[in-house]
């Protein structure tokens, strides 16, 4: 039970990354953000327990070692325990706030936990290879091909508007594939999966991009679904799955905003 | 079915593997977990000293002439023909690879260029006044 008695000092605030069941015990080597790391603490209040770290309020948080540092302390402990991510840069001024947060939601909290218990998530990733894409669709549409015949070896100013007609339709056509794509992952997989939330694309020739809730039984056939998708694609789609992970993508976000 | 445990992948396998626990790219963490998680909004409790919420505002592509032009440049400079008669391959270089860092961070997009520069130059102090300036959320999400 971590219970400090000194008042934090006013330039002093706690990170917050997560809340989880109180017997999460934070193990010594657990490094927070900040440089140095902040030692990584647990401030419980009944079933629930909220991990933090001490923070100076003039430090500039989000460098990329607070990030890296913020998922790897999550992503740890989703693999041995139920995790609700708090968002990054959450930052409160002491124990109190802390207390009064898990007395305010507390059953919330712990249903949330509960139904993430044994699960972990991964997301898949994909991205079409470009000139795989636009080859295919090419042969299959003979308006694009006809505007490509006119594009080709011309420079932008004699033929912009050819130019835009033609990008406007692979950009549909990817546009168009992308939902057929994550559509098929997902019938593929999500036997294994307890949900999943498609998540918006991060590029213009993106593919797929889904986060699946997997149950702990379910990881080594999850992964060979995940496996076998990809090697059915590996002609038009680059393929990558990002996991185990924290339940980033289960946990919504607004829920405590009323 | 074999299954790779850590970062990388089984040879001959269609599919990259990359670990949680900070073990993919910056570009990787950023979209992982940003604009995520538990908030806890100012009306709950009082004694939030700060939110940075570290914002990618563009993470929805949204299709532009500057998309469209950019696939018709690929079309010309990759001599993209229908299937069946391939192009030039070597041209299109690490497309057909694994993903490296460079390109996955260039595929999120430009304001999440941006932000991952203002990270990257508070982590070289370079700047201290950004590293102070937050970041809003961009509504539209």
């Amino acid at each position: 039970m971590t219970n400090r008695q000194t008042p934090p000092a006013a330039e002093i605030g706690l990170f917050l990354y997560g809340i989880v069941p109180s017997d999460v015990e934070p193990t010594p080597d657990a490094e927070g953000i900040g440089s140095p790391p902040g030692e990584v603490l647990a401030i419980r209040q009944g079933d629930l327990a909220v991990l933090v770290s001490e923070v100076g309020l003039e430090e500039p948080i989000g460098r990329p070692a607070d990030l890296t540092a913020y998922q790897r302390l999550l992503d740890s402990t989703a693999a041995i325990a139920p995790v609700l991510p708090v968002r990054f840069g959450t930052v409160v001024t002491g124990e109190d706030a802390v207390d009064d947060l898990l007395n305010a939601h507390h059953d919330r909290f712990a249903g949330a936990l509960a139904e993430l218990a044994d699960h972990v998530q991964y997301t898949v990733q994909g991205r079409f290879d470009e000139e795989e894409f636009i080859s295919g669709l090419l042969a299959q549409n003979p308006p694009a091909a006809a505007l490509a015949d006119q594009v080709r070896g011309r420079s932008e100013v004699e033929c912009r508007e050819e130019r835009i007609r033609l990008g406007e339709l692979i950009a549909q056509a990817v546009e168009l594939r992308r939902e057929a794509e994550n559509r098929d992952l997902i019938d593929a997989v999500d036997r294994y999966a307890t949900a999943n939330a498609v998540r918006p694309p991060s590029h213009e020739l993106d593919a797929v991009n889904v986060a699946f809730l997997v149950a702990a039984d379910d990881e080594d056939a999850f992964i060979g679904a995940v496996e076998d998708f990809a090697d059915r694609r590996r002609e038009l789609i680059r393929m990558r799955l990002l996991g185990p992970l924290a339940s980033y993508d289960f946990v919504s976000a607004h829920q405590l905003v009323e | 079915m074999t299954v790779a445990t850590a970062t990388g992948s089984q040879p001959g396998s269609a599919l990259e593997r990359s670990s949680g626990a900070g073990g993919g790219t910056l570009a990787d963490v950023v979209e992982t977990v940003l604009d995520k998680g538990v908030v806890i909004d100012a009306q709950v409790s009082v004694a939030i000293v700060g939110i940075q919420l570290v914002e990618i505002n563009a993470r929805i592509v949204i299709a532009s002439v500057e998309t469209y032009l950019r696939f018709a440049e690929a079309v010309d400079r990759l001599s993209i023909t229908p299937k069946g008669a391939k192009g030039l391959p070597d041209m299109v270089g690490d497309a057909a690879g694994a993903a490296t860092k460079g390109r996955t961070i260039s595929g999120l997009g430009q304001a999440a260029r941006e932000i991952t520069g203002v990270v990257v130059d508070s982590l070289s102090d370079r700047s201290p006044e950004r590293e102070r300036s937050h970041w809003h959320r961009d509504e539209e999400r």
